[in-house]
């Protein structure tokens, strides 16, 4: 079975900082790592290929040092690693990029199997799973917590809130895999020393018969206008009355709006 | 004419209980656009009818869609249900609580749609019939400003209990509503829900534990630890301990928050009789909403906490469980 | 600062979230309990660290030098007897490679992977010194039968393969490679050490151990030699695992300073306080520094032996006075039993006397500086 997993790499501390004259974003380290819900995706793209066989591929947008994070999902045990990198590519937000993501696994060909982690760690969306699902026309189950094949038919349960909902997928599907799915292991160290042998192939728009307005920025709707440091809230403490009764009544109805209790 | 525009709302539901997201985002887009319509859209099965709760919280339409067939549904069937509405009326924007449901529902509407999407705001603020967006990026450590200028609606899904729900007056919400019952279905294949079923929160860690109540030395008496244990159940709360309650008296090491045991982030933490050490405020930086309860107004706890009661414990827990009971006994 | 190859951030970014995970929770129970509590040892066996810096052929990941110290660095991090075993492994390996004869090595490396490999040099009558050795060798026919006591070896019992030095005439030193499972051999009994306490340091006995030709490493009589050599690679690691011990340190009186507050003021904010939190941040970049130019030196070949010693000397003090300043910025909580600061400064202390005393190092220092100059 051909597995696709789309993986993304992040800064590798999100401690990130506003530099307060350009305000622009200033990292702390300059590493890159592959975003850590994305190792719980692969790992459940190897268990389904150590079930039925076939590869394991994945796939990364982005410039070329977002190799590091296909080495690492090489270093995981996935076959192959494909790099979509192009300045076409620059500036998607989820919509571009999970119509670029698309057409890649389109090119592919006969892709069973597309998974996901559940959001990146940086940019905290999600969205990019589903966006996929959606251009593939492909069923989806969304923060996967279980998940076993049978035949073609893929069995798997996720939360809603307190609903728990066990769902069947034939395939092809698209799955993003909560943090309970699985519990990746720590790279092996001769695996990190393989997953640099190897070749890590790159594709451009050219490679994608891609609709070039679809791509980047002229396909991405969304425009960040600026970027801020959170304020931080200046911690005021309200008071309550002296008086219990008085504050138990004020603190519950505080509380209660906040859906707290 | 121009028409009015529109803020549709999804007004999620889980065996037939409106998320209370629904109800934030209601109160907050009236506040937000006061001149423009306010949409919920509400999917529920002919038996249902969870308008009236709605209505409670002032939307100027709700908008039902109702078919049998919405007991089970994929999210790819919503969405394309979802895609009809949209492309009948137009609306300006379209908001998500940012919960499992609406982060697996709204992309998919989106890429149907050609639309931006925001995930998880923070803050929502028009200017004019521009959507300005507020998110946070790389662990709530940087805030983006997003705006979506040409495509409409403009998608959002918004971070749950971020706003406060209002309601409004009884006699002054009679929303316009329209139940739908005729969209065409869109059947989609290879896919099914065997099973659904209500789950309570599993008993996790304090390190995983939404509500906290963190007895200290002030706190530690027989009467102070029996009313916070029924007040913890009756929120569902686990109980934490500073480092001098750990030795016997019902709590252990593993129950102590704080530098040398677990680090915690729920999103509601009483303090009560916790003066507020270094090696004990290390381990609640993460704390969403903190209430401190301690009879020295200058314990180093008030400094952190939201809201702050100068008195015992015991007395204002009691006085608590009161409220809360007659509140409940009001709702019955 | 050595700057790390993709492969190498790779296998150190691992490594921290393994130390972070695995290593840091059990840090003070690994103290208190003096073992490797948890199953860590088993850890650091399934997740290839034995084999990390073990050529592919042996079926080890084949690291550098370089990603070597920096592991120990990280795990030391997480706490300094993790470190200080893998340490005691890894140089051991270090002179396999250098000196071993092939046959020996296809037939042993591989199950490095799995166990522990340690170097003996010390017994009852002297440290460093040789000259006083009583433990032997004695040739007999194609094989070789060792007698004696070694003492106060770096996973003494936890290691499964010991490499012992021997005198094999007056004056004529050797290494021999002797495992667990030979007829004669026997362990003793374990140190109760002050620090490093789940390092276990332990004496074994051999009687009538017969080994083949091919377990002596490199020549007869190249026993100091080879001593030398695997104090040299050694100290680069003893120098990373100071720093780590410096930069956890760090961590606690850095966090600490910043929430206590004296009046008004952060401690933080205080110069009395801020002159502790700098010296304690200036060793650890020192000590960092020191380490990894040895690492670096080693990996090209050059001469390393005097800056490994440098590592070690420097790091090893620095170690100690920073713990005694991070423990008199937390005062009562810094000298509880309670808290992690007064074990740091007793398995620092450790460093100044294994793998060489800092007074012989001087004395190595020194010679070197002499005969390089004079």
């Amino acid at each position: 079975m051909k597995i696709v997993v789309c993986i993304k790499q992040v800064p590798e501390s999100n401690q990130v900082k506003l530099d307060p004259v350009t305000h622009n974003l200033v990292r702390q380290g300059v590493a890159g790592k592959i975003n850590p819900f994305d190792r719980h995706a692969i790992q459940a793209a190897l268990a389904i290929k150590a079930q039925v066989g076939g590869e394991v591929i994945v796939i990364s947008m982005g410039p070329a040092d977002n190799e590091y994070c296909l080495r690492e999902g090489l270093a995981m045990g996935a076959d192959r690693a494909i790099l979509l990198s192009a300045r076409a590519f620059a500036g998607s937000d989820t919509l571009a990029t999970g119509y670029t993501l698309s057409q890649a696994i389109r090119k592919l060909g006969a892709v069973e199997l597309v998974f996901f982690g559940r959001q990146a760690v940086d940019a905290d969306t999600g969205q990019v799973g589903p966006i996929v699902a959606e251009f593939l026309g492909w069923p989806q189950l969304t923060l996967a917590s279980s998940l076993t094949l049978k035949d073609r038919r893929l069995e798997g349960m996720r939360r809603l809130g307190d609903l728990e909902q066990t769902v069947a997928l034939t395939l092809p599907a698209v799955v993003t895999a909560s943090n309970d799915l699985n519990q990746p292991g720590y790279l092996q160290p001769r695996m990190i020393k393989a997953s640099f042998q190897q070749e890590i192939t790159v594709w451009q728009e050219t490679d994608l018969a891609a609709d070039p307005l679809r791509l980047g920025v002229s396909g991405s709707p969304t425009v960040v206008r600026k970027v801020m440091a959170p304020q931080r809230k200046q911690q005021e403490t309200v008071f309550l009355a002296t008086d219990p009764q008085q504050a138990a009544l004020d603190l519950h109805a505080a509380l209660h709006a906040k859906n707290l209790i | 004419m121009t028409k009015i525009p529109e803020v549709w709302i999804f007004a999620e539901q889980q065996l037939g209980q409106i998320e209370p997201t629904v109800f934030q985002l209601l109160t907050r887009a009236r506040e937000i656009a006061p001149r423009f319509k306010v949409v919920a859209v509400l999917f529920e099965t002919p038996t249902q009818h969870l308008a009236a709760t709605l209505a409670e919280y002032g939307p100027d339409k709700i908008l039902v869609v109702q078919d049998p067939r919405l007991a089970q549904v994929a999210d790819a069937e919503q969405a394309t249900l979802l895609a009809h509405l949209v492309q009948r009326d137009q609306p300006n924007s379209f908001l998500f609580g940012a919960t499992a449901l609406g982060r697996s529902l709204a992309p998919r509407l989106q890429a149907k749609l050609q639309t931006g999407l925001t995930a998880d705001c923070l803050a929502l603020h028009f200017e004019d019939e521009l959507l300005v967006q507020t998110k946070p990026s790389y662990g709530d450590n940087i805030m983006c400003e997003i705006v979506c200028p040409d495509k409409r609606p403009q998608m959002a899904t918004v971070r749950p209990n971020t706003f406060a729900a209002q309601k409004v007056e009884p006699d002054r919400s009679r929303p316009e509503l329209e139940v739908v019952t005729d969209l065409p279905w869109p059947e989609v294949a290879h896919f099914q829900i065997i099973a659904e079923k209500k789950v309570a929160t599993p008993q996790t860690g304090l390190s995983q534990a939404k509500r906290i109540i963190a007895l200290g030395r002030g706190a530690a008496d027989a009467a102070s630890k029996t009313v916070a244990r029924s007040w913890a159940q009756k929120i569902d709360a686990q109980i934490g301990v500073t480092r001098p309650l750990t030795d016997g008296g019902g709590f252990s090491v593993k129950d102590q928050i704080g530098q040398s045991g677990q680090t915690v982030a729920p999103e509601l933490l009483f303090c009560l009789g916790i003066s507020g050490a270094v090696q004990f405020l290390s381990g609640i930086t993460n704390a969403k909403v903190i209430v401190a309860v301690n009879p020295d107004p200058q314990a180093a706890i008030f400094s952190v906490a939201d809201y702050g009661f100068v008195g015992e414990a015991n007395g204002f827990l009691t006085a608590l469980q009161q409220v809360d009971q007659r509140k409940q006994a009001a709702l019955k | 600062m050595v700057d790390l190859t993709a492969a190498q951030l790779m296998l150190h970014q691992m490594v921290r979230e393994f130390s972070e995970k695995e290593i840091r929770p059990n840090d003070m129970a690994i103290d208190q309990q003096r073992f490797f509590v948890n199953g860590i040892y088993q850890k650091l066996i399934d997740n290839g660290f034995l084999g990390l810096m073990l050529p592919e052929q042996y079926g080890g990941a084949g690291f550098d030098a370089i990603a070597t110290a920096q592991t120990i660095y990280d795990l030391a991090v997480g706490n300094a007897s993790v470190a200080v075993t893998l340490e005691g492994h890894y140089k051991t390996l270090d002179q396999l490679l250098k000196y071993g004869q092939p046959s020996l090595l296809e037939r042993y490396l591989p199950s490095a992977n799995q166990r522990i490999f340690a170097f003996s040099m010390t017994e009852p009558s002297g440290g460093s010194d040789h000259s006083t050795l009583g433990s032997t060798a004695v040739r007999q026919g194609e094989n070789w039968v060792l007698n004696g006591n070694k003492i106060m070896i770096t996973n003494g019992g936890l290691a499964e393969v010991y490499c012992v030095l021997v005198k094999t005439a007056p004056e004529e030193f050797s290494v021999f490679l002797i495992d667990q499972n030979m007829p004669g051999f026997k362990f003793g009994k374990r140190e109760n050490f002050l620090g490093l306490t789940g390092t276990p340091i332990a004496e074994i006995f051999m009687e009538n151990i017969v080994v083949p030709a091919d377990h002596l490493l490199g020549k007869v009589g190249q026993g100091h030699e080879i001593g030398d050599s695997a104090h040299a690679d050694a100290r680069i690691l003893m120098g990373a695992v100071a720093a780590g011990i410096i930069e956890h340190e760090l961590e606690i009186a850095v966090a600490y300073a910043y929430q206590r507050k004296s009046g008004q003021f952060r401690l933080t904010e205080l110069q009395a306080i801020q002159r502790k939190l700098a010296d304690i941040a200036l060793a650890k970049e020192t000590t960092t520094l020191l380490y990894q130019e040895a690492a670096a030196l080693k990996q090209q070949r050059r001469p390393y032996a005097e800056v490994a010693a440098m590592a070690k000397t420097h790091g090893s003090r620095q170690a100690v006075r920073a713990g005694d300043d991070a423990l008199q910025i937390l005062a009562g909580y810094g000298y509880s039993l309670d808290y992690p600061v007064e074990h740091l400064i007793r398995d620092a202390r450790a460093l100044e006397i294994a793998e060489g005393t800092v007074e012989k190092m001087r004395g190595e220092i020194t010679k070197l500086e002499v005969a390089t100059r004079i």
